[in-house]
């Protein structure tokens, strides 16, 4: 099976591998997400009512209101990959206490698809993709 | 990191519990955000209520607060309220009126308001504005250049872009308690120049286009820095428009406007001497697109329209009264405004005139933040870009439908109960 690194920045810390569910757009808060059954509720969005909890939750940037932080309460996902943060995922990632890796070399929408199996690394800040059959 | 002989003393605990609790909040933000400090702050602060923290980790129960009031202690910089308390924010004025259950009942109101709270903050020196627009009411801001931890997306941007002082979204009791924050994005001068050049074909200065643009340019420039071309010079009221609509499209901190912002006052100065490392034309199709997204409609029948979004200011509502005086409405019409202007708009003679017309003037919160809208409305009108987009997250399984135009077709649909907006 194909495996492809990605590096980037550690964001939170902890090891875990699970099955990516992919954004490709970016992901939005306060309103636009139902923490209690994990899914994003932005109205025309490619995930919208797709639950997160227990994937790898890959997304290119952080958007909207300082509610981005409900994706970190509630139904989590097991890990957040993102090609780029800023205080929102900060907080997000304070709030979820769940590996979380930044900054890739490469935007990670761009080579992973929903149902790779994604291992994150937020103690050394790289991810394993291993795409599916 | 590097942590000051005072910051390590907080952080073993010799300080207290909560100095301790604060000070491993600040510690893990910096080892999340990727700081190598903390920065003292020399500005202002606010934070979302009550909360005594933004992670559910660092939080710590009342007791352990009124201990801490009882020591004497306060808020080591000026600390504003956010908006009505939280989990559901209430609007702390209009709500007995408002027509929306449990809003309107006296016990819940009440206990809504969180007072059991709010007594304690107001002791250490909280001053309680609680709007998303505080600063428009607030008597007291930062200066440029001073450090402050603000939170409220579209007050990110007032601190940073239209008052050329410096915050992330980081207000909260930790960083207005001991006066600090970790010191990364908005903090570091190099952060904050343009990378990103934004020009349009038509010249953006009605309010609706000062929203519907914002809109367009949070979702093309993202988490960018932008220098803004192509604009008049906004009014307050257009400001708060981009700022909340620039923080529904995309998550901007941090914009200039050459010749206007104090940060820019050349377009050269705005990019740091440096050129853009990309150019984003938004021009009318990506307008019309913009507006497209904020109407969420397949009708024209209005039973209910919202107006204040972020709260109007004392210009807005003085527009408003102008145009309702001696006018009736049709369907429920809510107007959104900060507490500290409620009286204001009283002696005024402003909420009379609204009275009158059958309006309900509110404070401190807005449709999204209560949770939706009263009760067996199918579609509302809205005059904000970030009102449309976030108020359908409410509803995710009985669709909601959306108005969304200038504050005149609001005011029609109010009068009507019928929609005639369009983009021109």
């Amino acid at each position: 099976m194909k495996k492809i690194r990605i590096n980037g920045k550690p964001e939170f810390p902890g090891i875990v591998e699970a099955e990516a569910l992919v954004s490709p757009k970016p992901l939005e808060g306060f309103t636009n997400c139902d923490p209690t059954n994990g899914w994003t509720t932005e109205r025309n969005h490619p995930l919208f009512k797709v639950p997160y909890e227990g994937k790898v939750l890959v997304y290119t940037t952080p958007r909207g209101s300082g509610g981005f932080m409900s994706y970190g309460r509630g139904k989590t996902p097991a890990a957040f990959v993102h090609y780029r943060g800023n205080p929102l995922s900060v907080s997000c990632a304070m709030c979820a206490h769940i590996p979380a890796v930044t900054d890739l070399e490469v935007d990670p929408t761009t080579v992973i698809e929903t149902g790779d199996m994604v291992y994150v690394n937020g103690d050394e800040g790289y991810i394993i993709v291993t795409k599916k059959e | 990191m590097i942590l000051t002989d005072d910051e390590k003393r907080m952080l073993e605990g010799d300080l207290g519990p909560v100095h301790q609790k604060c000070m491993e909040y600040l510690v893990e933000e910096c080892e999340v955000s990727g700081a190598e400090r903390l920065i003292d702050l020399d500005g202002t602060g606010d934070m979302h209520v009550p909360q005594t923290s933004m992670s559910p980790f660092y939080e710590f129960p009342l007791e352990q607060l009124q201990e801490l009031v009882d020591s004497g202690a306060h808020f080591k910089i000026p600390t504003f309220a956010n908006k009505s308390p939280f989990p559901c924010p209430t609007p702390i004025h209009g709500w007995k009126e408002c027509g929306m259950a449990p809003h309107n009942e006296e016990v819940y109101h009440q206990k809504a308001l969180r007072e059991e709270y709010m007594e304690l903050y107001r002791k250490m020196g909280m001053m309680t504005t609680h709007s998303c627009a505080y600063y428009l009411t607030s008597t007291y801001w930062p200066t440029k250049g001073q450090h402050c931890a603000w939170n409220e997306s579209s007050a990110i941007p007032y601190v940073n872009a239209i008052l050329g002082a410096r915050a992330n979204i980081d207000g909260n009791f930790a960083t207005c308690f001991l006066g600090k924050a970790a010191y990364y994005d908005m903090h570091i001068t190099e952060n904050r120049y343009a990378t990103v050049l934004v020009k349009t074909e038509r010249t953006i200065q009605k309010d609706i286009e000062w929203d519907v643009f914002g809109f367009a340019v949070g979702e093309e420039v993202g988490i960018d820095v932008p220098a803004l071309t192509g604009t008049v010079k906004p009014t307050t009221t257009q400001i708060c428009k981009l700022n909340s609509a620039m923080n529904t499209g995309g998550s901007i901190r941090m914009y200039h406007i050459p010749g206007t912002t104090p940060e820019a006052p050349t377009l050269e100065a705005a990019f740091g001497g440096r050129k853009p490392v990309r150019e984003v034309m938004i021009g009318e199709k990506e307008l019309k697109h913009a507006y497209d997204i904020l109407n969420y409609r397949t009708g024209d029948d209005v039973d209910f329209v919202s107006l204040g979004c972020p709260h109007y200011n004392i210009v807005d509502l003085m527009m408003l009264a102008r145009k309702l005086e001696g006018k009736k409405c049709k369907v429920r019409t809510w107007i959104m405004t900060l507490p500290w202007l409620y009286d204001v708009a009283k002696n005024l003679g402003y909420l009379k005139i609204f009275e009158d017309a059958g309006a309900n003037l509110m404070s401190g919160t807005c449709p999204a933040c209560m949770g939706g809208v009263p009760q067996g409305v199918k579609r509302m009108a809205v005059d904000s870009a970030k009102q449309s987009y976030y108020i359908t997250g409410c509803y995710p399984d009985t669709k909601l439908e959306v108005c969304y135009g200038t504050q005149d077709d609001c005011i029609a649909a109010a009068l009507t109960g019928k929609w005639s907006g369009e983009w021109r």
